[in-house]
C-alpha cells in the first residue's frame, strides 16, 4: 500500500447565537455570491436532499490570483456537516464543521480542513495552514454578521419570505415577543435560479460597502447641545474668611 | 409642534403623532444613504432623485441589511441573497408582492424624524 500523507488545518471560533443559525448558514448555498461575493461567483446546487446536497462553486481562494471552479458534496451527520470538495486544481480536500451549544445562546464551530495526498506534498504543510487560516478567517467574518443579524430579528418574530409583523403592519414594536427556538430544517428553501443549469452568478464582484449598522441606536445629543441644555450653575464669588 | 431630544411631536387630523429621530442631514451627506436600529425598527435612510426617503432595511426573504451595498441605477440590493428593491418606492423587484416599508419622514432644523407608526 503507498504511503499517503495528510495535510490537516483546524480552528475554533465562537458565535453569540445558537449553532442552529450558524449550521444554516453554512448549509444556504444562495449567499456564496451574495455575502461573500469577493470570493464566489457562481454556484448551482446539481442535486439536494433533505440532508444532502450536491454543488459546483466557483470560488478563489486567499494567495491564489484565480477563480477555481469545483463540485462539493455536503451532508449533515448529527450536529457534524462533512463536505468533500474537488476542483481543477486536483485535490480532494475533506471538511468537517462540528456545532457545540455554549450555554446563553452561544455556540462554538470547530473546523478541520485534509487533503490526503502523496508524501512529497509535505513540505506544503505550512502553506495549507496559512492557505486555509486566511480562508477561514475570510469567511468568518463575512459570516458573522450575518449570523448575528439573522438571531436578532428571528427573535423580533421574522417569519422567511415575509418579514416582520409590526413592521409590515406599521405597528410599534411588542414589549415582549414570544420567539422558539431556532429550527435548522434542511435543505434552505431556495429563491433564485440555483438548482437550474446555470445556477447563479454574483451580480458585481465589487460595490462601494455602507456596511451594517446592527447595534441599537441610542439617541445622544451633540456635545455643543448638550452643554447648552445643562441647567446653569449658579455662580458665587469667593466669600472672603474671616479673621478668627 | 413639541420638541424633546430625541422626538417631536405633531397635530395631524386632529391626533398627536410623534416623530422618532433618526439622524442629522449631515450625517445622512456623508455617504448619501446609511441604515439604523431605532426603537425595534431597521431603518435605510436615503437620498434618491433629490428627496430623503427612509425604507426598511430588513429584506421579505430572510432579514438581510437591504442597505449593505450603496444603491446603484435606482436599485438596492440585499447583501446576502442579492433580492432587489426599488430604490423609487422599496418594491421589491425579485420577487413582486414583497415590497419593503416606506417610512414618513419630517426634517426640523436639519434633523431627520421618522413617523415609526405611519
Amino acid at each position: 500500500m503507498k504511503k499517503r500523507f495528510t495535510l490537516q488545518a483546524q480552528f475554533v471560533a465562537e458565535m453569540d447565537c445558537p449553532k442552529e443559525v450558524v449550521m444554516w448558514n453554512y448549509y444556504d448555498h444562495e449567499h456564496l455570491v451574495g455575502t461573500h461575493f469577493k470570493l464566489y461567483d457562481r454556484a448551482r446546487v446539481l442535486a439536494e436532499r433533505d440532508n444532502w446536497s450536491l454543488v459546483f462553486r466557483s470560488k478563489r481562494m486567499p494567495m491564489l490570483p484565480f477563480y477555481t471552479g469545483g463540485i462539493g458534496f455536503q451532508y449533515m451527520d448529527g450536529n457534524t456537516m462533512k463536505s468533500f470538495h474537488k476542483d481543477s486544481i486536483g485535490f480532494l480536500l475533506e471538511m468537517e464543521a462540528l456545532f457545540t451549544d455554549l450555554p446563553n445562546d452561544r455556540c462554538r464551530v470547530n473546523v478541520t480542513y485534509r487533503i490526503n495526498t502523496h508524501p512529497v506534498f509535505k513540505i506544503f504543510q505550512g502553506f495549507f495552514t496559512k492557505l486555509f487560516e486566511r480562508w477561514f478567517w475570510a469567511t468568518w467574518e463575512e459570516d458573522a454578521p450575518m449570523r448575528l443579524r439573522r438571531w436578532k430579528v428571528h427573535k423580533l418574530g421574522f417569519k422567511d419570505f415575509s418579514g416582520i409583523d409590526y413592521i409590515n403592519k406599521k405597528g410599534a414594536r411588542p414589549e415582549r415577543i414570544p420567539y422558539g427556538p431556532y429550527v435548522f430544517d434542511p435543505p434552505v428553501k431556495s429563491s433564485s435560479p440555483i438548482k437550474t443549469v446555470g445556477g447563479i452568478a454574483r451580480p458585481f464582484d465589487h460595490s462601494t460597502e455602507i456596511g451594517y449598522a446592527d447595534q441599537d441606536f441610542v439617541f445622544e445629543l451633540p456635545i455643543e447641545e448638550a452643554a447648552a441644555e445643562q441647567p446653569a450653575v449658579e455662580q458665587h464669588p469667593a466669600q472672603p474668611v474671616e479673621p478668627r | 409642534m413639541a420638541t424633546e431630544a430625541n422626538a417631536i411631536t405633531v397635530q395631524h387630523e386632529g391626533r398627536e403623532v410623534e416623530y422618532t429621530y433618526l439622524a442629522s442631514i449631515a450625517e445622512l451627506n456623508k455617504t448619501g444613504q446609511l441604515t439604523r436600529w431605532v426603537k425595534g425598527h431597521d431603518i435605510l435612510l436615503y437620498e434618491y432623485e433629490g428627496e430623503i426617503k427612509a425604507l426598511s432595511n430588513v429584506c421579505r426573504h430572510f432579514g438581510g441589511p437591504i442597505g449593505y451595498h450603496k444603491h446603484e441605477n435606482g436599485v438596492f440590493t440585499c447583501l446576502w441573497h442579492n433580492w432587489r428593491y426599488s430604490c423609487k418606492d422599496g418594491s421589491c423587484l425579485t420577487h413582486p408582492g414583497l415590497p419593503l416599508r416606506q417610512y414618513i419622514l419630517k426634517i426640523v432644523n436639519d434633523k431627520i424624524y421618522i413617523d415609526l407608526l405611519g
